[in-house]
């Protein structure tokens, strides 16, 4: 208890760290946010305005100093862009990438495991080949490529699901299965590999000894044993489809995390750029806090103090 | 394993939403995301277009861009252009109840010039002395320098009117509180949507005719098509050049072509060598044809530009066409001391049809002997190169791709903001650096005075130097093209790429 909370308050430090770096690298990138909000149309006294109003005219310092200090607070300032508090827009967004991000996971992991252990019941046959070349086929498939697709025949020519947008759960399948393909792919190579590495150990030989079916041998003591590594790798992706989702999240305009950052460091948006980033940084930090507990609890030998 | 699949499905089919599309409820594709509703201050034209619904002012346009009366119902003007008396439409009332009148215009109109408030569309009403309301339904404005452009400007949507009411309550955040006058009340602003409804109380008899509109932001060309082929969305804009073929097979969905004033040029800076030179800077129109431009780059979907100021805007004084002949642009060069061309730099925007330009000017100006380095970039680092540079003398730029459409609907909105000498870069967007002593006077001339007849002939004089002088290689301009059902009525597509939604209807 006294270690989580010690790995917690070190993680202070290291927030305090990425605001500084994230926001000096802000302000070297090249592009004025007044001018680029302000547009072509506008006159050098209405962006000078602009950047007054901005509080962009103020030593980088300052402006550095005063964002720390309301960011303690959990005041992030206003998007330069829309004039809207930063929390408001980060966090309607951060729930709905949370919400696609965990429906890819579970589409990945039931999708995975399940082709995984399926090649595997019939190894060495034709339906072995077919799993095992559309497993390829996932992790090959771009997903804007794959998310047109699932748009072309499930929305347009059957019309079964909405072509994008959020609200509702039928909004959520067809991202869901795009952005999780290729990690479904993936986990069901896994699982095939650790599936056949555990085929070989003695419990399985005594399984069989004692008389068992092959599919209870299979799906009840081998997949078992096996999905510990599949898991590790699941947790580990799951970040990634977090922050990597830019791609389906603008097929399926899907009102994500990673579009509004896309969309912030085009207009140059300062604040929403930072809390972003920031909101990155915590959920890593996070993982890999996680991860390391995880460890403790599986081996004993990791534990500390 | 077998229930739990079954459990799955069962889940799934009572989750289940089919795609519903209400009876009188419009839903619009686009491709941006909005940025807010303080039209004193946003500048891109589909937020614009967005409060267009909730908002008015003293004009608006109609689907020409020509400005017409909408709170205002007259006015009258001095012959200097310098004092106007507007009469407003009585009996108008702001989404919230409180009285337009006079003092609602003076109050955003101080407030939209007033430099404490910080407002990015100030400029627009800079030239402004004084508002004076001299009674309950008419006001007057008088002006520092001559202004013939001002109904114009009174009818572009930086000076529309807000429920001053709705001023005091929210501030700086009207952004996300519009209330105005027009045929939509503000219902909700979401990450990637507005819904607007009907104005039950609108002064405008027999509008609106639908009881809601939602813009949707679809940013990705394919799915705002699929969104429209699904009947997911009534209508879809912009419809990229390469999707009308497909579009335009399915039978229930017509496409929209429409003439407008969006002008793409390749600007050269003047300042420099070699385009210091007006015969390179002519050889260069005569070594791009124009026909193939369009073909190549608009699938054929655009116009010839025939003068500085495009054909859809008033005052547009058709000139001779450049015509296609490498062989004279390669005398011309040699005449100007470049027989074997030189090397160039063209900068633009990295969007895809924004390349395919650069690439076929740099393939046309190849076959002159003009060797052109393409370099796109995002916005953020044009703007760095273009408006960072406070000395005319210290700009880097050589050759810009890029568009333009005059907003106001006024050729001035053309010819001031790119021609003009004082207008260079950071002051606007002159980026050819361009100055004719005369070309300024004639565009101070067409702002000095209300009479039609004196300002169409300033402007003549200014297009024919610009023309003759080319600081620019005309391109072309634009055809606009939207998507829509056959069942959609009533949306206009302007010329300067804004939406008019409020006859919209459904059959």
């Amino acid at each position: 208890m006294l270690s989580l909370v010690r790995r917690l308050t070190g993680l202070v430090p290291v927030l305090v760290a990425a605001t500084l770096v994230v926001f000096l690298f802000l302000r070297l990138l090249p592009g004025d946010p007044a001018r680029l909000i302000a547009g072509s149309e506008a006159s050098a006294a209405d962006v000078a305005a602009l950047r007054a109003d901005m509080g962009l005219d103020r030593p980088i310092w300052q402006q550095y100093g005063s964002f720390l200090m309301r960011a303690v607070q959990g005041d992030f300032g206003l998007s330069l862009r829309t004039r809207r508090p930063v929390v408001e827009e980060v966090r309607a967004r951060l729930s709905s990438s949370l919400l696609l991000a965990t429906a890819a996971a579970g589409w990945a992991v039931v999708a995975g495991v399940a082709l995984g252990a399926w090649t595997v019941a019939h190894r060495g046959g034709r339906i072995d080949l077919a799993g095992r070349l559309v497993a390829v086929a996932g992790v090959a498939m771009p997903s804007f490529w794959l998310g047109l697709l699932l748009i072309d025949v499930f929305a347009v020519r059957l019309g079964w699901l909405p072509t994008g947008g959020g609200g509702s759960f039928s909004h959520l399948v067809l991202p869901a299965i795009a952005l999780g393909t290729a990690m479904a792919a993936t986990l069901a190579r896994v699982t095939r590999a650790a599936m056949i590495e555990v085929l070989g150990e003695d419990f399985v030989r005594t399984a069989r000894a004692k008389g068992l079916g092959e599919p209870i041998v299979l799906w009840r003591h081998v997949l078992r044993v096996a999905l510990a590594p599949v898991v590790t790798l699941a947790g580990v992706q799951f970040g990634s489809l977090l922050g990597g989702a830019v791609v389906v999240e603008t097929v399926f305009a899907w009102p994500g995390l990673g579009r509004l950052l896309a969309e912030s460091v085009a207009m140059r948006d300062y604040p929403v750029i930072q809390a972003i980033l920031l909101v990155y940084v915590l959920c890593f930090a996070l993982v890999n806090l996680c991860v390391d507990l995880a460890y403790g609890m599986i081996d004993p030998k990791v534990r500390t103090s | 394993m077998r229930s739990l699949v079954a459990m799955i499905v069962a889940g799934l089919v009572l989750l289940w939403q089919p795609p519903v599309r209400a009876a009188g409820n419009v839903v619009i594709g686009v491709a941006d995301t909005l940025t807010g509703f303080d039209v004193h201050t946003i500048s891109d034209t589909l937020s614009q277009s967005a409060a267009r619904m909730m908002l008015q002012g003293l004009f608006g346009f109609d689907s020409d861009l020509k400005p017409v009366p909408v709170l205002a119902e007259s006015y009258e003007a001095n012959s200097e252009a310098t004092e106007f008396t507007f009469y407003l439409r009585k009996g108008v009332r702001f989404h919230d109840g409180t009285p337009f009148n006079a003092e609602a215009v003076r109050i955003n109109f101080e407030r939209l010039v007033n430099p404490e408030n910080r407002l990015s569309r100030a400029s627009l009403l800079s030239m402004a002395r004084s508002f004076t309301v001299v009674d309950e339904f008419t006001l007057r404005i008088s002006l520092k320098t001559p202004f013939a452009a001002l109904i114009n400007t009174l009818a572009h949507p930086g000076t529309m009117i807000h429920s001053p009411a709705a001023l005091a309550r929210h501030g700086r955040d009207v952004m996300r509180h519009p209330v105005g006058t027009g045929p939509f009340r503000f219902a909700e602003w979401q990450a990637d949507r507005l819904k607007v409804v009907r104005n039950e109380h609108y002064w405008k008899p027999g509008l609106p005719k639908v009881d809601s509109i939602t813009l949707r932001s679809v940013p990705e060309n394919g799915s705002r098509l699929a969104m429209l082929l699904a009947g997911e969305a009534h209508a879809i804009a912009p419809l990229p050049p390469e999707q009308v073929s497909v579009a335009e097979a399915n039978p229930a969905i017509d496409v929209v072509r429409r003439p407008s004033i969006v002008t793409w040029y390749m600007a050269m800076n003047t300042r420099k060598a070699p385009f210091n030179d007006v015969r390179v800077r002519q050889a260069l129109n005569l070594a791009v044809d124009k026909q193939a431009y369009r073909q190549v780059v608009w699938n054929g979907f655009a116009a010839p530009l025939t003068a500085p100021v495009p054909p859809g805007l008033p005052m547009h004084a058709e000139q001779q066409p450049w015509p296609y002949d490498p062989e004279r642009a390669r005398a011309l060069l040699g005449q100007a001391g470049y027989p074997n061309g030189f090397s160039v730099e063209l900068m633009g925007a990295g969007n895809t049809l924004a390349r395919r330009a650069m690439q076929f000017l740099q393939q046309q100006l190849a076959a002159v002997g003009v060797q052109v380095r393409i370099t796109p970039l995002d916005a953020g680092m044009i703007a760095e190169r273009i408006w960072r540079v406070a000395d005319p003398a210290a700009a880097t730029i050589e050759l810009f791709y890029a568009g333009w459409s005059a907003s106001t609907g006024d050729p001035d909105w053309q010819l001031r903001p790119l021609f003009f000498g004082p207008s260079a870069p950071p002051a606007l967007n002159n980026v050819a650096y361009y100055s004719n002593p005369a070309v300024d006077a004639a565009i101070m001339a067409g702002l000095s005075t209300i009479d039609p007849q004196r300002r169409a002939e300033a402007y003549r004089v200014a297009q024919e130097i610009i023309w003759t002088e080319a600081p620019w290689v005309f391109l072309g301009v634009e055809t606009l093209l939207a998507g829509k059902a056959k069942s959609v009525a009533g949306l206009h597509y302007l010329p300067d790429r804004s939406l008019s939604l409020d006859e919209v209807e459904l059959k």
